[in-house]
């Protein structure tokens, strides 16, 4: 597993992704963590093959007791189907998720750690100092859907919005935009449902200071790209499946 | 999943299947008492040694439901530990896995006590397992001997049919059912007792 530093101040952010022992047939998928000094999120924690590879890369950056919350944008296995092995290694965890997707979600398996429902309208995460936006993006692509901003760090996650299906070696980072979005073409027309909602969050995210846009597939987008993201996702007609 | 796994889930299933096929058998035989009541009063005097036979059949019939019902509820919390056992192994083979991967990370040493935890868990589920398997072969057990009984009751039956006169026919037809249901039964609940014994206290 592939870790990339993004954010270093007081608190962290480190990628993970490209993961070269994963089964071919399974996608590859980016999971972050924020660390604080005594804490640690998990956002987008991925599937129960990727849990293994993820927890021990984790590892690196901090001890089991000090992963205390998980964040899933939404219900989908490769977000969060790892859940019923993390709900087994932590003991005092918590799982921030859409409130909609509650039933669903525990499905996975959450017996012991404990799941914080996201209203419609978002909320706030606070680890220790650390204060992390959470912000409404639904039908991008799940009807209930979040990204999560930190203000401080600049970095928007943004789940599967600017995702693309890549190979396990492709480079963390966008860098040439405009061959970046052959990649990303397909993907956001079939698996957007809806035009409204893609404007909606687009008004909403332009009054961001973003400095990294990370989703959960595919390349983070740096500095002057993550503008070129947002008019070029813009100017997308989505919901091409029907 | 492991064949040990696999065949685990199969013993336990199968043993709702095969109980199902004893519940129905066992409600035969309370039909086929009913039906043997309703003869042996017709028949009167000549079936006199037939009529206690006809409510023992049905007390045994009714008590064989009851404890297939029993060890149906019992089947079924097998079934749910079962299905723990096999979560709390699979996490206690990633976390080993874990272990394996972290080697040389900082905190690598964090995961010792979930893979602690995790192997006592996945033992106490084992253990668990163990016992209840033991008593569910005690109560197939008390089954089986429903089932000899009944097959005891209907080789008297015949006797008593015998000098039933011209109801030998059907008296003879109603020993015949009941003997051929416990038989079944017997075969039923011996193919459950053989699945599950290899998992039994040692
Ligand atoms: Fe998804």
């Amino acid at each position: 597993m592939k870790m990339t530093k993004i954010y270093e101040g007081a608190h962290q952010w480190v990628m993970f992704g490209r993961d070269e022992n994963k089964p071919d047939n399974i996608i590859d998928s980016n999971q972050y963590i924020v660390r604080t000094a005594n804490k640690c999120l998990l956002l987008e924690p991925g599937g129960t093959e990727l849990f293994a590879p993820m927890m021990a890369a984790v590892l690196h950056h901090a001890p089991v007791e000090q992963i205390t919350d998980l964040f899933a944008s939404h219900q989908d296995p490769d977000v969060i189907s790892s859940l019923g092995l993390w709900d087994q290694a932590l003991s005092n965890a918590k799982l921030h998720a859409p409130a909609l997707w509650e039933g669903y979600i525990r499905h996975f398996g959450c017996e012991s750690i404990e799941y914080v429902p996201i209203p419609d309208n978002g909320e706030t995460i606070k680890l220790e100092s650390v204060e992390l936006q959470i912000i409404p993006a639904h039908y991008l692509h799940s009807p209930c859907n979040f990204h999560v901003y930190d203000p401080v760090a600049k970095i928007l996650m943004t789940g599967s919005v600017g995702s693309a299906w890549e190979g396990a070696n492709a480079p963390v980072f966008v860098e040439r935009f405009d061959s970046h979005v052959e990649k990303m073409r397909y993907y956001h027309q079939r698996m957007m449902p809806s035009n409204q909602a893609k404007r909606a969050w687009i008004d909403r995210v332009r009054n961001l200071d973003i400095e990294i846009l990370a989703p959960q597939h595919g390349r983070m987008f740096k500095g002057d790209d993550v503008k070129r993201f947002l008019d070029w996702f813009d100017a997308l007609q989505v919901g091409t499946g029907v | 999943m492991n064949s040990q796994t696999k065949s685990q889930f199969i013993a336990v299933a199968s043993i709702t299947s095969e109980l199902s096929a004893v519940m129905v058998v066992a409600k035969e035989i309370s039909l086929a008492a009913a039906n043997a009541k309703a003869i042996a009063f017709r028949a009167g005097d000549k079936a006199k040694g037939f009529q206690p036979i006809t409510d023992f059949i049905n007390e045994l019939a009714k008590e064989t439901i009851e404890l297939v019902t029993n060890i149906n509820v019992y089947a079924l919390l097998l079934y749910r530990l079962t299905v723990n056992e096999y979560r709390r192994t699979a996490a206690y083979n990633r976390f080993e896995q874990v272990a394996k991967l972290a080697v040389g990370a900082e905190y690598a040493d964090s995961m010792q006590e979930p893979i602690a935890q995790a192997k006592t868990i996945m033992q106490d589920c084992q253990r668990q397992f163990k016992r209840d398997v033991t008593q569910l072969l005690g109560q197939l057990e008390a089954v089986m001997h429903h089932a000899r009984a009944a097959r005891v009751i209907a080789a008297n039956s015949r006797i008593e049919a015998s000098q039933a006169g011209e109801y030998l026919q059907s008296l003879q037809a109603v020993a015949e059912s009941v003997d051929k249901a416990a038989h079944t039964i017997h075969d039923n609940v011996q193919r459950c007792r053989i699945a599950l014994s290899i998992y039994r206290n040692s």
